[in-house]
């Protein structure tokens, strides 16, 4: 039970390309009032930032980026590098909007699901039951017979 | 070599200016009023001078666009907005993108174009141009703007460095501003006077009023010290009038209280800077809205907005209109408006009390520059929403039965208990049932005029549905007819 206690951990960010800061704020907002520790880094905010920021909170449950301008996938295109040498592997739940731009939205959510993007979000309150599913998943695993 | 004094500047844009002396001639035996004196003229009226924004890639199309303002609408000052390259000191990608693509520039990169185009432009209209930008350090962009002959430029140490930049230290901007600043002195000794714009506008998203006018006062202190003789402070329109007016004839009181005698002040409101209705009828309406708070709360300059300012860039008619119509509200057509002055009162003392909580702990330290930077970092100056890791945005604010902003959380600020108390009471939330909706509730709150907007489209569609000669009330489906009504 005392772990329960443990406060529960989330790395939330704006991509690469993107300046949008308020979304990024109220999300935040959000996860701190439903009782998470907030890692927040912010707007424009480079692949390889999330990964030194994971290593530091390696107990994180996810990694949350947002994208707001319709660069996600050249934003994130260094995931399956990264992921390769053994960095950022933890859920990463991308939302936003994803459709800006000449790429209609479910050709991007393929590719970026093709990056290695976990779960694609359209609406921010989702984050919060999200991480609660993803939580329940881990504490009961589906063990094959 | 660049021999221009207090500047140090990129040794490439160096060698491309002119001497210093001949910029001060070129300045000097100017047949153009000066920004300075359009303000003052302006502020002695009581009647706002207005601004639009524009800004373009190509020197031809921004040749047309200040020619087609100026012609059709008679700004008091015109604009160049810079791009975003140039703002951030990449000029040769700004250069690449001149070449390749103009368009493609959301500004008019001067730097690139250089201060002989500048020039141009200069004496191409009768209104004096400011320039607009949003640099954290605008040595480069001050020097050149210098050259051309504009004498008004906007931006501060805080307020183009935290909602514009991720990671520049306050340390760092501060110092370029006070270049510039100290320039300003110089060229004020010597008869030239700079109007130089503070841009209390910040994040433009639900910035509590006492928030703004601190860290205009902050860098209008930093800059008077320097030797600037002109500032003016620019207040975001909030949206409750009351607010406003209060905010705006709060400049002059704290800039005597605050501020050296020798530096002139005038209030300029931004016309409404966040979420912005897309029905032009309802943008029209706000924008109209904007000019008259300027006019009421004694502003001497009002920049203008568009009706369409929520698809982005807007054309050069969309500007000209929200130049006429701004200006409309600023002639005596409403000057029988008034506006219940004793909630002024109490607005303006709340307001007043709560700057001087802020600006007071931070203007008895001997180092003003170290003291900002250190308020920041320690959360007792904060900005909400920031952009910037310089700035901690743990103030909440919020919007109460009035429109106006509050501070639903004051994070770190060095608050008073009346003034706390104050907030929560104009607030009155039940703080445990509001922790469920509170993000909902904020957006609610950056979306204040879309309400209005939504109204206005329920109300057209009653009158649709309920057709010509029937007097009943509307049917089931109709929205509840908005309070006061917008026809």
């Amino acid at each position: 039970m005392s772990s329960r206690k443990t406060q529960r951990t989330v790395i939330i960010g704006v991509a690469r390309s993107d300046a949008h800061a308020v979304a990024n704020h109220l999300i935040a907002m959000r996860l701190r009032e439903a009782g998470f520790l907030v890692v927040n880094l912010g707007v424009c905010t480079p692949l390889e930032d999330f990964a030194d920021a994971l290593a530091a909170h390696p107990d994180a449950e996810a990694v949350v980026i947002g994208s707001l301008n319709g660069h996600a996938y050249e934003d994130l295109s260094d995931l399956p590098a990264l992921r390769a040498a053994g960095r950022l592997h933890c859920p990463m739940i991308v939302g936003g909007n994803l459709s800006v731009g000449s790429h209609k939205d479910g050709d991007e959510r393929e590719r970026l699901l093709r990056l290695g993007v976990d779960h694609i979000l359209d609406d921010a309150d989702q984050i919060p039951l999200l991480l609660d599913l993803l939580q329940a998943a881990r504490a009961t695993p589906l063990t094959g017979v | 070599m660049s021999d221009l004094p207090e500047l140090d500047i990129e040794p490439r844009v160096a060698a491309m200016l002119p001497p210093w002396t001949e910029i001060m001639q070129y300045i000097r035996k100017s047949p153009k009023r000066a920004p300075v004196e359009v303000l003052r003229a302006a502020a002695a009226r009581g009647r706002p001078v207005v601004q639009p924004r524009c800004g373009v890639g190509g020197h031809g199309e921004m040749r047309t666009l200040l020619t087609t303002l100026e012609q059709r609408a008679r700004p008091g000052i015109l604009t160049i907005t810079i791009d975003s390259f140039t703002r951030l000191k990449q000029f040769r990608t700004a250069a690449q993108a001149l070449q390749r693509d103009p368009a493609g520039l959301n500004g008019y990169p001067l730097v690139t174009h250089g201060w002989r185009r500048g020039r141009e432009l200069n004496e191409l209209v009768d209104a004096p141009i400011e320039v607009r930008h949003g640099s954290p350090d605008p040595r480069e962009l001050f020097a050149v703007s210098l050259a051309s002959g504009f004498t008004s430029f906007e931006g501060g140490g805080i307020d183009y460095n935290l909602p514009y930049s991720k990671d520049v230290p306050l340390a760092r901007s501060l110092a370029a501003w006070a270049q510039v600043d100290r320039l300003c002195g110089v060229l004020a000794e010597a008869g030239v006077v700079v109007d130089r714009e503070l841009f209390g506008t910040l994040t433009a998203v639900l910035v509590p009023p006492s928030v703004s006018l601190a860290v205009c006062l902050l860098e209008a202190r930093a800059a008077s010290l320097a030797g600037v003789r002109c500032l003016s402070v620019a207040y975001p329109q909030g949206g409750e009038v009351h607010q406003d007016i209060a905010a705006l004839r709060s400049i002059p009181v704290l800039a005597r209280r605050y501020l050296p005698e020798t530096v002139e002040i005038f209030p300029v409101l931004h016309e409404f800077m966040g979420v912005f209705p897309a029905d032009p009828d309802v943008a029209d309406a706000l924008i109209l809205y904007g000019g008259l708070t300027a006019r009421l709360g004694g502003a001497a300059k009002v920049i203008n907005k568009t009706n369409q300012e929520s698809r982005g860039i807007p054309d050069a008619d969309a500007n000209v209109s929200g130049i006429r119509t701004t200006a409309l509200a600023c002639t005596d057509l409403l000057d029988f408006v008034r506006v219940d002055e004793a909630t002024v009162e109490e607005e303006t003392y709340w307001l007043q009390r709560e700057v001087a909580e802020l600006v007071e702990p931070v203007l008895a330290a001997s180092d003003l520059p170290a003291a900002i930077a250190d308020a920041f970092a320690g959360g007792r100056l904060d900005i909400p929403f920031s952009a910037s890791v310089h700035a901690r945005s743990e103030v909440i604010p919020k919007r109460d039965a009035t429109g106006a902003i509050r501070y639903l959380s004051a994070g770190r600020l060095p608050f008073s208990r009346p003034t706390l108390r104050r907030n929560e009471q104009c607030l009155r939330v039940d703080r445990a049932s509001l922790s469920r909706r509170l993000v909902d509730e904020i957006r609610s709150d950056i979306d204040f005029f879309l309400h209005a907007e939504r109204r206005l489209r329920a109300d057209r569609a009653a009158v649709e549905t309920a057709g010509p000669g029937t007097a009943g009330p509307a049917g089931p489906g109709a929205a509840a007819p908005s309070p006061g009504g917008i026809r």
